[in-house]
């Protein structure tokens, strides 16, 4: 439910106005049931200011907060850390991890010059800006952003791929986007003597002697070890988050009112919650929504449906013998490769993306047909239900929001992004372009 | 039927209906008792089969929205256990995933590869034939 604001004297709850206690110790104590009424309602007018320093935190209940706190910390804590990309032993390897990011950069891995950072653009979070990508020519789908692609279960809109690994080896080598083949990786990299050297040095082989399919899966690997290091930065959200999880009233306070009121309808009404759950905002899973999936007259995207099969298909799938043992202790990583299943519903739906970068991250959907956050915010609030497949999600059902819960809604999908231009901490592609490298390309 | 001769009934059911009671209470007790799940078939409803127990653990445990699990269990009683699956009723929708399920003679199970991916009640479905007909055991889990 939200919390309708008339004036912020009045919309306070007690507690806020008052003294407020450590709602995460009231939890705690109260076994899931606070001790103040769960909402204050009150009118309908839009709030007179929107600095919360003055104006207190709206009052959540227990089941809110806890649902609050379901989305951190962040970044996760890990069983094992660094995040590993599965099935990938060089994951997490430090020298892999540099070589990897001057192969990320390198445009003469593709014959037409195309590199991986051609679509997913540091200074544009790790995604390009464009509805549909190009590459070496335009693509059905939206390039994603590559924050913290290792913590998903699936990659790609489609979830085509397991790993991050094998998802890399797809761009390399479709002809609209890299267009390159294992023979032209090897011959590139031979022709760099930096290269051929930090290839040694990271698999203890000459590069001459590989065969191509190993340097294709080899590199893939590499560029994939460096992928898995982008973490997204911590946001305004976190910070409340954390305020509300250790009882600090006055950092609390520093997050926006509308901001609260927007978190409010996500987790409340809203039932985003159901698929953007947890620290990354998704439950890494598929979904229909009720979108446009003609990829132009007659040629319909068939979404998850087509990834499984895809996946099922690929000869570098967690199964195949390119996939890399998990480290002793760690789980089974290929159980999700052996138990995935295909079936009619999965038609139409595409993966729910996490949110953090969110607002960074335009445009939006698996081809980029909404242009800003307010336009998701009036899909959902005007979802057609006869655009979803007879067996779709049973929990959407048009939000009919009023402009002031619209502009809450954006206002709140706003603080899941870090304000400044977010930075990986290995990221600085000119400073490691090697002078080997350049050379070449000048020529 | 007279109370004299229902008195009778009962006092011959009584053994076999304590030993019953015994065998579902003792099911899967070697499971960890903390997470232990016991679902007993009480013959009520259409499909639920009788003098039937399931008793299994979420591995690893606890419960949790989105994350790969097995179910750890053992089959008591006189059935087979044919099947492991999940849905969310008021979702109209199942799993993502088709678990595989290990058999072994003494009625220990192992199923892999479930994955409950919202949060919401969820209902897990054992499939159990019993003299040749089959019937489903349900669980309610409510995922926060």
């Amino acid at each position: 439910m939200l919390v309708r604001w008339r004036g912020a004297h009045e919309a306070l709850h007690p507690v806020v106005r008052f003294g407020w206690l450590g709602l995460a110790g009231l939890v705690v104590l109260g076994g899931g049931s606070l001790a103040f009424p769960a909402q204050a309602q009150v009118g309908h007018a839009a709030p007179s200011a929107e600095t919360s320093s003055s104006l207190g935190v709206l009052a959540f209940s227990a089941e809110e907060i806890g649902r609050i706190l379901s989305h951190g910390p962040w970044p996760p804590a890990l069983a094992h850390s660094p995040a590993r990309d599965p099935g990938n032993a060089l994951s997490g390897r430090p020298q892999a991890v540099a070589l990897g990011q001057r192969l990320f950069f390198e445009r003469r891995l593709s014959p037409a010059g195309v590199s991986c950072a051609h679509c997913h653009r540091p200074e544009q979070d790790f995604a390009d800006g464009l509805a549909r990508s190009r590459g070496v020519a335009e693509l059905d789908r939206n390039a994603p952003a590559l924050w913290n692609a290792v913590h998903e279960r699936w990659q790609g809109w489609d979830g085509a791929a397991d790993s991050l690994w094998s998802q890399a080896i797809r761009p390399l080598l479709d002809p609209r986007e890299m267009a390159s083949s294992p023979e032209h990786l090897q011959a590139q990299m031979l022709r760099q003597p930096s290269l051929a050297a930090a290839w040694r040095h990271v698999f203890g082989r000459e590069l001459r002697t590989e065969d191509p399919q190993t340097v294709l899966v080899g590199t893939a690997k590499l560029v994939s070890a460096y992928v898995a290091t982008l973490v997204s930065p911590s946001t305004p959200f976190d910070a409340f988050r954390d305020a509300l999880a250790r009882g600090d009233q006055v950092a609390a306070a520093r997050y926006p009112l509308a901001a609260q009121r927007g978190l409010q309808l996500f987790i409340g009404r809203g039932n985003c919650q159901l698929c953007h759950g947890g620290p990354r905002f998704t439950h890494g899973e598929f979904a229909d929504i009720g979108l446009r999936f003609f990829v132009r007259p007659g040629v319909v995207d068939a979404g998850r449906h087509g990834g499984i099969e895809a996946l099922k298909a690929s000869p570098y799938n967690l199964l195949s013998r390119w996939a890399d043992p998990a480290p002793p202790g760690q789980p089974d990583e290929a159980v999700k490769t052996r138990h995935v299943e295909a079936s009619h519903r999965h038609f139409g739906e595409f993966k729910v993306p996490g949110l953090r970068q969110v607002a960074r991250t335009a445009p939006y959907m698996h081809d980029g047909q909404l242009a800003t956050l307010e336009a998701v915010v009036k899909h959902y609030s005007e979802l057609n239900l006869e655009r979803l497949h007879a067996d779709g999600e049973q929990v959407l059902s048009p939000l009919r929001l009023s402009p002031q819960e619209t502009q809450d809604l954006v206002a709140f999908l706003h603080t899941l992004t870090a304000p400044a231009p977010a930075r990986s901490k290995v990221l600085q592609p000119k400073a490691q372009q090697p002078k080997s490298l350049n050379r070449v390309a000048t020529r | 039927m007279k109370p004299g001769l229902a008195a009778a009934v009962l006092a011959l059911l009584a053994p076999l209906l304590t030993s019953v009671q015994a065998v579902a209470a003792s099911c899967g007790e070697q499971l960890p008792p903390a997470h232990r799940v016991l679902v007993e078939g009480n013959g009520q409803g259409r499909s639920e089969p009788a003098g039937v127990t399931v008793a299994f653990v979420p591995d690893p445990a606890p419960w949790a929205v989105s994350r790969h699990f097995a179910l750890r269990g053992q089959l008591c009683g006189a059935g087979r256990l044919l099947r492991v699956d999940a849905d969310m009723p008021a979702h109209r929708h199942g799993m993502n995933y088709r678990p595989t399920l290990s058999l072994q003679p003494d009625g220990h199970f192992v199923a892999q590869g479930l994955l409950l991916h919202m949060p919401g009640r969820w209902r897990l479905r054992f499939e159990i034939e019993v003299d040749g007909r089959r019937h489903w055991l349900d669980h309610s889990v409510d995922l926060k």
